[in-house]
């Protein structure tokens, strides 16, 4: 379970997250939506550790996970996958060693092993045979595909999505929603997941939570949400705007 | 009033700024060298010796051209500069000491330095940047692996033992350089000029040359990883840490020069 509790987070000295307290259940597929600029790749980076908040606490199974010991936090990570925006694949590495890398970090695992997971992962990401290609070489999709194959292959049991589909043609964006969705069936996994695909996240989510100028203003169902009368909340799950544009 | 008031607190706000700034960069680096310290205790030290090697190569082997061009040319300008006196004063036999003692000490560790902080501490700030910018180092801890262990070790290592073995290949060149100038440019004979290097630069001369060498790998691998990992701000950024660590490397040579030269006096 994942609870955060009253996070807050100054950037330059404005506030960039007000007093967030969100709980997710273990294996509750949480979809984080909201404008760009809301916070919640900040709320992410926050939750996994990257970032410190500047009030607040986070709690991973009980664990607080800002008071943690650098080691203790990476114990606590190798329980964690995250999916970052814009891939953060290692330009050094080709896509075989980049999907390998966290095997190969957590130890145990012998080389035949470790091929045939990673051979195993670039068939589930439909690119099989791509392993010496470097990510300079590769389409943002297929970047897309490989940084999610490289988030999944050590199987942990909390997955982070840091908006998997931004700036994919409908076509990369569906396959990277069945490749989610993947995840869901196969169950036992904890996930939260930004994204601005609306339409994609409503099959891969149980619960959404959509923060607006760093505040939580929904947390709910779909069924929930759907029946919210915040007018943000529905103008965002709606899609629609009412500002005119000038023609 | 107010106006007034803004006027005078301006200076001193501009002022604090850069304190804190000078403060933040500062405790940064002593960090740094903290955590790269902590990481290369026995009990920490996580030997990745592909990847030390690899680094070798890269800072090492690669700058070798540049430096021996380098060395060869600042031997040469050495004979040249003191052959105006030497050809005066008829002393063709301090010839040999004047350019030793001068590459040894001093001009040889100094340019291999700027040029290893030119090509080998540019790229590395570069590398950095670009992968703190583009979430890869982020990444890396979000596997659970620290950055400083895995990609600042084994550069540390690297930077510090080729940058020592470039000057001793580097003096060594800048030496041939300056006995084959002045043998055909001032017709002093190149055994003369052996004899002269042997007879009056001192060991001592060499070693402090060497040490420096180490200080000024030291510094320049600990100021460009710390400007790679505290880049932000896009492709500008890395600009800004790149331009940032090779004048602060700079700067660290010729304090870490000054400091040795006075202290060895």
């Amino acid at each position: 379970m994942i609870r955060i509790e009253n996070i807050s987070k100054l950037h330059q000295g404005r506030p960039v997250l007000k007093d967030v307290s969100l709980t997710i259940d273990e294996g509750t597929n949480m979809g984080l939506i909201g404008p760009g600029g809301a916070g919640k790749s900040l709320l992410l980076k926050i939750v996994c550790g990257l970032v410190s908040p500047d009030g607040g606490k986070v709690f991973i199974d009980d664990i607080d996970v800002h008071s943690l010991s650098p080691t203790e936090l990476a114990d606590l990570r190798f329980r964690i996958g995250m999916l970052f925006q814009n891939y953060a694949l290692f330009d050094f590495m080709n896509v075989a060693q980049n999907i390998a890398f966290p095997l190969h970090q957590e130890g145990g695992h012998s080389d035949e092993e470790i091929d045939a997971r990673v051979e195993q992962a670039l068939i589930d990401i439909s690119l099989p045979g791509i392993g010496h290609q470097y990510p300079n070489e590769l389409s943002g999709g297929m970047k897309k595909r490989v940084s999610f194959a490289r988030s999944v292959i050590r199987r942990p049991p909390i997955l982070f999505y840091d908006d998997p589909t931004a700036g994919l043609d409908p076509v990369t964006s569906s396959k990277i929603f069945i490749l989610l969705q993947k995840m869901k069936t196969e169950g036992g996994v904890t996930s939260v997941t930004i994204s601005h695909d609306i339409k994609g996240i409503r099959d891969i989510c149980d619960q959404f939570a959509l923060l607006d100028e760093g505040e939580l203003i929904f947390v709910g169902t779909h069924d929930e949400i759907e029946a919210c009368d915040i007018p943000m909340v529905q103008k965002f799950w709606q899609g629609y705007s009412d500002d005119e544009l000038d023609t | 009033m107010h106006r007034l008031a803004s006027k005078i607190e301006r200076p001193f706000a501009i002022l604090g700024e850069k304190a804190m700034k000078w403060a933040d960069i500062t405790g940064g680096l002593f960090l740094l060298i903290w955590q790269i310290f902590w990481n290369l205790l026995p009990w920490n030290w996580d030997f990745d010796g592909p990847e030390i090697w690899r680094n070798m190569y890269r800072v090492g082997v690669q700058s070798f051209p540049i430096v021996v061009v380098t060395a060869v040319l600042v031997g040469a300008i050495m004979v040249i500069q003191s052959g105006l006196y030497i050809e005066q004063y008829q002393a063709h036999g301090l010839l040999g000491w004047g350019a030793g003692y001068a590459i040894l000490r001093e001009v040889g560790p100094i340019l291999i330095g700027l040029m290893f902080s030119g090509r080998v501490g540019a790229n590395n700030t570069a590398e950095l940047g670009t992968m703190k910018v583009t979430d890869q180092i982020d990444a890396l801890r979000a596997l659970a692996i620290d950055p400083v262990a895995y990609l600042v070790v084994p550069r540390f290592l690297s930077m510090i033992v080729m940058m020592f073995l470039l000057v001793v290949v580097g003096n060594f060149t800048a030496l041939i350089g300056g006995a084959v100038t002045s043998q055909f440019l001032l017709g002093v004979d190149m055994m003369l000029f052996y004899q002269s290097v042997v007879t009056y630069v001192l060991l001592d001369d060499l070693w402090h040359g060497l040490i420096k060498s180490v200080m000024f790998g030291f510094a320049i691998a600990v100021i460009s990883c710390y400007f790679g990992l505290a880049t932000r701000g896009g492709a500008v950024g890395v600009g800004r840490a790149v331009n940032a660590s090779v004048v602060g490397s700079a700067i660290a040579i010729f304090a870490i020069d000054y400091v040795m030269a006075f202290g060895s006096l």
